[in-house]
């Protein structure tokens, strides 16, 4: 180690800069050079498609000046043979922070009881949150750092594009090369890129805090820019801005994290016409189809998960398959995607150890990737993707002389990287002149030392670093201690075993394929000795097998344990002999069939008759009904609350879908079809709600009901006045009911205006005549406001409220503003004082979606009784009964028959409330709901009276396809364990093959109550 | 029922007080109740049937043609089409220690420190909460009020759902001490992805070596002579080594439930219960072999597991009843969910316990057993309290558990509640 250090530190003292620096003054005298190298005999990968055998590559002044079998080497030329050496373009890194200053610790923002954070700290005329800073400049930010750049050309990397790790809006990219020289020759280019991440970063705002309010700011601040282009800079100067519209024509990169980060990322980008560059997190295979369809090129890591320890039976149950599938599987991520046509550059951000790049790019390799996509994905491909490729990629003349010196295949176990190359300054990693001493040795000590027939072997991997042994009489086995340095010998073996410390020790040096010299006996008897090589050393026999290629399982949809092998698919069905709850003027019908085809309902009736090819279910003793509708749920997503601004009405919930979460099928086997994804309950006007169905196994658009109507959260109450969250969180408006009117009105008058100068401009827009007849009264467009877009769509009657909401007074309270600003409240949920103001309720046309018998949680539910369902029901308010809580949805049905026992609401009329009445107030009625030909076949078959509290579903189906079946559950628990099984035994086996493994931890999925906030812990989770 | 609501209805238009009703007097005269479904709790359901009793105590059950109709003054009420059940019992529940759950000034049930094993329930046991008339309202007679902080929480005691006051309500006091055991893995919370991580508890060797010594300690303490200083703590456990109190100790994961009774056998304690138990599937024949009883988590609950079957929890009553432990249902923290503990039951017959009447032994006659207090109550057996209520069908289902009376001790309780008069109050108003 010591004199590879030693070699480096000469090179770079002895060495010029390969570039001359015309602007610096000197200090001594000028030491310019030809800088004219000419390798020959070389192997030269000029790029991934063109290989050369036996040829030159000439360099000048750090550019290739030719390559090819033919070059003629000029006098003057420093000539280095590379007979038996290869030489690759050197390898290039998209996803880099080198030479960026260290991220500053993220403080406050509300985090750990710390009082928010509601405007910007960066102090300047940037944007208005600090997670958006596209006004970073990484090219002015950049500084040398050698050590880190060492570490990446110690992989083969001699350039890469680096930028600030740091918001949401990351600023622009400098690509830079990793010589150890002054940064003017070290950047190649600035200001190629753009770069933009889900992550706040380090920003201390509160805002954003939750993915679906990250993607709202990010695209706020996208169109904030388009308006400054055209009108801002009349009003306020925006450096923010500025810097994002000067960058929308360059290639522009998203880090995404993970599979689901990929799709929102480039959504987002559809919606502004761009293609953004993702960096993935390397489980895109589990979503591939998906991912293929973005039509976006992937920076894609290759860092792997451990294995885990998984001996102890019991405790590998807390390792999850899906966790184990992946480990299994992440290797042959890159494969995959490039089987599947999905372009993508490689990068060796991510791993937790740089230093196993190779070799984890190696197990790509194992797993499917060819060498040649995987040299693309390092050179070619990320030079084309920053519009670099004119200078970096490939050893074409003309090309910066970046590459890379090495002993054989870049991708095989044993290749050593002697010499990496930058601009044509050399830095040299490994000692390629070396020679290779790898074999079996005779070894004469004189006079004998006691111990006869003495061998020694230097063997290993690395002709480099080989490892010594000495055998005597071919039984004892003695480990020397060796050093060979520039052809020198030294060598110190204990030979008598049972004298460890009795240590002789030889000096000699190397003549041809000789070792010889003299040393001295531990006594100090001096000797003299030769070693002859009596066998070369064959590399074969300690080769790694990687031809064995192991089995790996297949894909689940969705990837965790109760994921389908295949996704579910309508089917035409006819259920036989079930006793069918209509929810229609039939009622509840007996003996009666149900035949679905196409996902509709087809016909309802007795003995029909089975068309060809359809599934008949025998529903005899079992009733037929439509699926539950969950009112208000908060499964399947990522975050709940953007609880940061008394308003978020920007934020969608459909950015924040999680179609992996168990909760979805839990679900469906308790007979729930669909849902509200709701926003939660930290602030006044909250966000819009995602309508879905649990179509398990369908990526997170798959969810979404087409043509839904457009819903969004409001909430009253203690949670927005942030009652319960502790003596940090008094400052931000409102702290009391008093406020949280003012909040509405506020926000409701602010979009009247804002509607009104829209429809101003559009009038006008609209009608070219009317603007030439008045040309000099031109508008221009408003500045797009997401926020205020969803509020003015709810005074359009194209949004429709779903308010949380428990005490009576701010019940009234909100039914007045709406009265007096015209719109309308269209369900009050948990209402759980409801029963007080039903009659008003009625009047102003609101439904309300409650609790069957929650109460005494907090202050506001004192008052709650489980006879609300039934008194609002009977004041004509459109009730339905929901969960807002992941365990309670899967017994839904239990929660309606409550309203049997708490005021004797008819049975028919109890059942409707968990389907036909939050279809209605959904707005879903008219397709769902109810058992009716031509409405969406969302069926529940139950194995009794749904309302009886023995009643659980054997089937459920959504849109005539089968999404859970008791008996298949069954099946899946089977095969489920057998696949568990087989990947705890493939582990078993790799960390006895040596592969470092972790602990299993089980990783509870943390369960969202409306409440619940990022960063904020919830109840019981502190210890 | 009629009737009963009317004078309900009277009295919330006619009083002014929002308070809940008074308990009832002492038995005056002997009762029978006769001609319903009597469910006895030991598996018997008797469809035509009586039950007489007389100072609070069972003086009879029977077929209705076997009752003794020359016994003197007998107040017979007829309970044909209803259903007769034991009250059931909720154990290691909070009602009664907290109120409303955001505020803190109303919540009682964790005091400071680790060991507290002199800490009791009893006397913070609010016998005027407005939760507790809600669970007697779905035949809840009695619970059970247990500490839960520390590591040693304290002890609980056993409450009717009825009193003036603790020491009227109590049943049995300081029933038994109550013990966190340290967990072979610990919840902890990472703050990077907020998700709640279970993993290796580094801490657990040296907690559970201080658990050890405190029990070794205490009981040296009690078979010693008078001790010159006092210690209150050991006075606390002093019956816990005589089998005059339970150990009840909370347990999910399967080696900590293995180690919790080994360590209560060790420590000379004869009678343990585990409660919570929620990986109890993989232990059933331990806890069998060792005659250890289970008082389970609430089976509305989640799998802990991703890949667990979505249903283990609701089954978990059925399998322990296939492997003869002993199990009781519990509604343990969320105290204002009480008055669901007979869905509980129910949802474990649909979930694979053998029939209803196995299900509701779940909630009556096991848990009685589990607490001690089978002597008393459990099950409706001549000599045994008279602590029962009268259902207008199947007690473990929504739609029938509707009840119209309910007597503890013999005493008939007011079925009023904060809910029940709020209803009223908003029927007048819309004038219905």
């Amino acid at each position: 180690m010591r004199k590879h250090l030693l070699l480096l530190l000469l090179a770079v003292g002895l060495a010029q800069s390969g570039l001359a620096q015309t602007t610096f003054p000197r200090n001594g005298v000028y030491d310019e050079r030809p800088n004219l190298y000419a390798f020959t005999n070389a192997t030269i990968v000029v790029d991934p498609k063109t290989t050369l055998q036996n040829a030159t590559l000439l360099i000048r002044n750090g550019r290739v000046e030719a390559v090819g079998n033919t070059v003629s080497v000029p006098a003057g030329a420093v000539v280095m043979n590379l007979q038996g050496k290869r030489i690759y373009p050197s390898l290039i890194d998209l996803d880099s922070d080198y030479g960026m200053p260290d991220l500053p610790p993220r403080r406050g923002g509300g985090l750990f009881n710390t009082p928010p954070q509601l405007e910007s700290n960066k102090k300047g005329p940037y944007y208005w949150n600090q997670a958006i800073q596209p006004e970073a400049d990484a090219g002015l930010l950049f500084k040398v750092i050698n050590p880190k750049a060492e570490e990446l050309r110690k992989l083969g990397f001699g350039a890469v594009l680096t930028h600030a790790h740091d918001g949401i809006a990351r600023g622009n990219g400098t690509l830079v090369t990793l010589a150890d020289d002054r940064e003017n020759t070290v950047v190649l280019r600035n200001g190629l890129s753009q770069h933009f991440s889900f992550s706040k970063g380090s920003s201390g705002q509160n805002n954003p805090n939750s993915i679906m309010g990250v993607v709202a700011l990010l695209r706020q601040a996208m169109y904030d820019a388009d308006w400054y282009k055209k009108n801002g800079p009349a009003e306020q100067a925006n450096l923010s801005l500025e810097a994002l519209n000067r960058a929308a024509n360059l290639p522009a990169f998203f880090e995404a994290g993970d599979k689901f980060g990929v799709l929102r990322a480039d959504k987002i980008g559809d919606e502004f016409g761009r293609q953004f560059i993702i960096r993935g997190g390397g489980d895109e295979y589990q979503r591939i189809d998906e991912i293929k369809a973005t039509g976006a090129t992937l920076i894609l890591p290759v860092s792997y998960p451990q294995a885990y320890d998984v001996e102890d039976a019991w405790d590998a149950d807390n390792v999850s398959l899906a966790e184990m599938k992946h480990w299994e599987m992440a290797p042959a991520n890159p494969g995959m995607l490039a089987q599947a046509g999905i372009p993508f550059a490689l990068t060796s951000s991510g791993l937790k150890t740089r230093t196993d790049f190779m070799a984890n790019v190696r197990k790509a390799i194992e797993n499917g990737l060819t060498e040649a996509q995987a040299l693309e994905a390092l050179t070619t491909r990320p030079a084309q993707l920053i519009r670099a490729d004119d200078l970096l990629g490939t050893l074409a003349v003309g090309k910066l002389a970046n590459f890379i010196v090495t002993s054989g295949n870049l991708f095989a176990a044993d290749n050593v990287i002697y010499e990496n190359w930058i601009r044509g300054k050399q830095y040299i990693l490994a000692n390629r002149a070396i020679a290779d001493l790898r074999g079996t040795y005779d070894l004469n000590i004189t006079p004998q030392a006691g111990t006869s027939n003495l061998k020694l072997l230097i063997t290993g991997n690395n002709p480099d670093k080989p490892d010594f042994g000495v055998t005597a009489n071919d039984t004892i086995k003695l480990t020397p201690k060796v050093a060979i340095d520039n052809n020198l010998v030294s060598m110190q073996v204990a030979l008598d075993k049972k004298q460890p410390n009795a240590l002789t020790r030889l000096t000699g040096y190397r003549n041809g394929s000789t070792l010889q010299g003299d040393g001295q006996l531990p006594n100090g008897q001096t000797v003299t000795w030769s070693a002859t090589l009596s066998k070369p050393f064959s590399a074969s026999a300690t080769k790694a097998d990687t031809t064995k290629k192991s089995t790996m399982g297949g894909l689940l949809y969705p990837f965790v344990g109760m994921g389908n092998a295949k996704k579910p698919q309508p089917q035409t069905l006819l259920i036989r002999n079930a006793t069918v709850w209509t929810n229609e003027k039939d009622g509840i019908m007996t003996t009666t069939d149900v035949l679905v085809s196409n996902g509709k309902i087809a016909q309802v009736g007795k003995n029909l008759t089975a068309p060809t090819g359809a599934s008949v279910i025998d529903g005899t003793g079992k009733h037929l009904t439509n699926g539950i509708i969950d009112e208000h749920s908060h499964i399947a997503l990522f975050s709940i609350n953007e609880g940061s601004q008394s308003s978020t009405a920007e934020v969608r919930m459909s950015d924040a879908i999680n179609p992996d979460d168990v909760n979805i099928y839990r679900q469906l086997a308790g007979g729930v079809t669909s849902s509200q994804l709701l926003h939660g309950s930290a602030n006044a006007i909250g966000g819009q709600s995602a309508l879905v169905k649990l179509k398990w196994g369908e990526p997170a658009d798959g969810l979404l009901i087409k043509g839904a109507d457009g819903f969004i959260k409001f909430a009253l109450g203690e949670n927005v006045k942030q009652a319960n969250w502790g003596d940090a969180n008094r400052v931000r408006f409102p702290q009391t009911r008093m406020g949280v009117e003012q909040v509405y009105m506020d926000h409701f008058v602010r979009a009247k205006e804002y509607a009104k100068a829209w429809n101003a401009y559009n009038a006008q827009s609209n009608t070219p005549k009317a603007r030439g007849k008045n040309a000099t009264a031109t508008l221009t467009a408003p500045r797009r406001d997401l926020e205020l877009d969803a509020l003015a769509e709810i005074l359009a009657k194209k949004r429709f409220i779903t308010c949380h909401s428990y005490v009576q007074s701010e019940i009234n309270m909100l039914m007045h503003v709406a009265d007096s600003l015209g719109f309308k409240v269209n369900t009050f949920t948990h209402i759980l004082e409801g029963y007080k103001v039903a009659d008003k309720m009625a009047k102003h046309g609101a439904g309300g979606s409650t609790f069957s018998d929650w109460w005494a949680y907090k202050m506001e539910v004192k008052d709650a009784i489980p006879y609300n369902a039934a008194l609002m029901a009977r004041e004509g308010v459109t009730v339905s009964i929901n969960s807002d809580d992941a365990e309670m949805a899967r017994r839904l049905n239990q929660e309606a028959a409550k309203t049997v026992e708490y005021g004797g609401i008819a049975e028919e009329d109890a059942w409707k409330m968990v389907t036909l009445n939050p279809a209605k107030l959904l707005h879903l009625d008219s397709h769902m709901g109810s058992i009716r030909p031509g409405k969406d076949a969302d069926l529940v078959l139950w194995n009794n009276h749904p309302l009886s509290i023995y009643a659980r579903p054997d089937y459920t189906i959504i849109d005539g396809a089968i999404y859970y079946s008791q008996t298949g559950d069954e099946q899946n628990r089977v095969a489920m364990q057998a696949e568990r099984a087989r990947l705890i035994q493939k582990m078993i086996q790799a960390k006895a093959g040596g592969q470092t493994t972790t602990r299993p931890t089980a990783r509870r999925q943390r369960m969202w109550h409306c409440e619940d906030i990022e960063g904020v812990m919830a109840e019981g989770e502190n210890k | 029922m009629k009737h009963i609501l009317i004078v309900l209805l009277c009295l919330s238009l006619t009083s002014a007080w929002a308070q809940n009703p008074a308990p009832a007097g002492p038995q005056q005269k002997a009762i029978a109740l006769l001609g319903g479904t009597i469910h006895t709790g030991t598996g018997q359901v008797i469809t035509n049937g009586y039950i007489t009793f007389d100072k609070g105590v069972i003086t009879g059950v029977g077929e209705a043609s076997a009752m003794n109709r020359n016994t003197g003054d007998v107040q017979v009420i007829d309970v044909t089409g209803r259903h007769v059940y034991p009250g059931l019992i909720s154990p290691a529940s909070l009602v009664g220690l907290q109120e409303i759950a955001s505020v803190r000034a109303t919540v009682d049930s964790r005091e400071v420190g680790v060991l507290n094993p002199n800490v009791r329930s009893l006397i913070a046991y609010d016998s005027d909460s407005d939760v507790i008339p809600t669970i007697r309202n779905n035949g809840i007679l009695i619970t059970q009020a247990m500490p839960i902080g520390g590591t040693v929480s304290g002890s609980s005691s056993i409450m009717h759902t009825d009193g003036w006051n603790w020491q009227d309500a109590v049943l049995r006091k300081d029933d038994g001490i109550w013990l966190n055991w340290p967990g072979y893995y610990a919840r902890d919370f990472d703050m990077e992805t907020f998700q709640s991580v279970v993993k290796k508890n580094d801490k657990r060797d040296e907690a559970i070596r201080a658990v050890q010594l405190v029990f070794a300690e205490a009981k040296a303490y009690a078979e010693g002579t008078t001790p010159a200083t006092t210690n209150l703590k050991f006075e606390s456990m002093r019956g816990l080594f005589t089998g005059k109190q339970n150990l009840y100790v909370r347990a999910d994961y399967a080696k900590d439930i293995i180690e919790a009774v080994r360590f209560a056998k060790a420590a000379g304690v004869p009678n343990v219960v585990i409660v919570g138990a929620e990986d109890v599937d993989k232990v059933t024949g331990f806890l069998k072999e060792n005659s250890v009883p289970v008082i389970l988590s609430p089976l509305h609950r989640l799998p802990n597991r991703e890949d667990e079957p979505v249903d283990l929890p609701y089954r978990l009553p059925g399998i322990l009843q296939k492997a003869g432990v002993m199990v009781g249902l519990s509604y343990s923290e969320e105290w204002w969910r009480t008055r669901n503990l007979p869905f509980l039951a129910g949802t474990a017959v649909g979930f694979g316990v053998s029939d209803r009447e196995e299900a509701l032994k779940m909630v009556t006659a096991n848990t009685a057993k589990i607490l001690g207090i089978d002597g008393q109550v459990g099950t409706l057996e001549r000599g045994k309290q008279a602590t029962l209520v009268v259902s207008k069908g199947d007690i473990l289902d929504m739609r029938t558990n509707v009840i119209e009376q309910a007597f503890i001790q013999g005493r008939q309780l007011n079925l009023d509640d904060k809910h029940k008069r709020l209803y009223n109050k908003f029927k007048t108003k819309y004038g219905k």
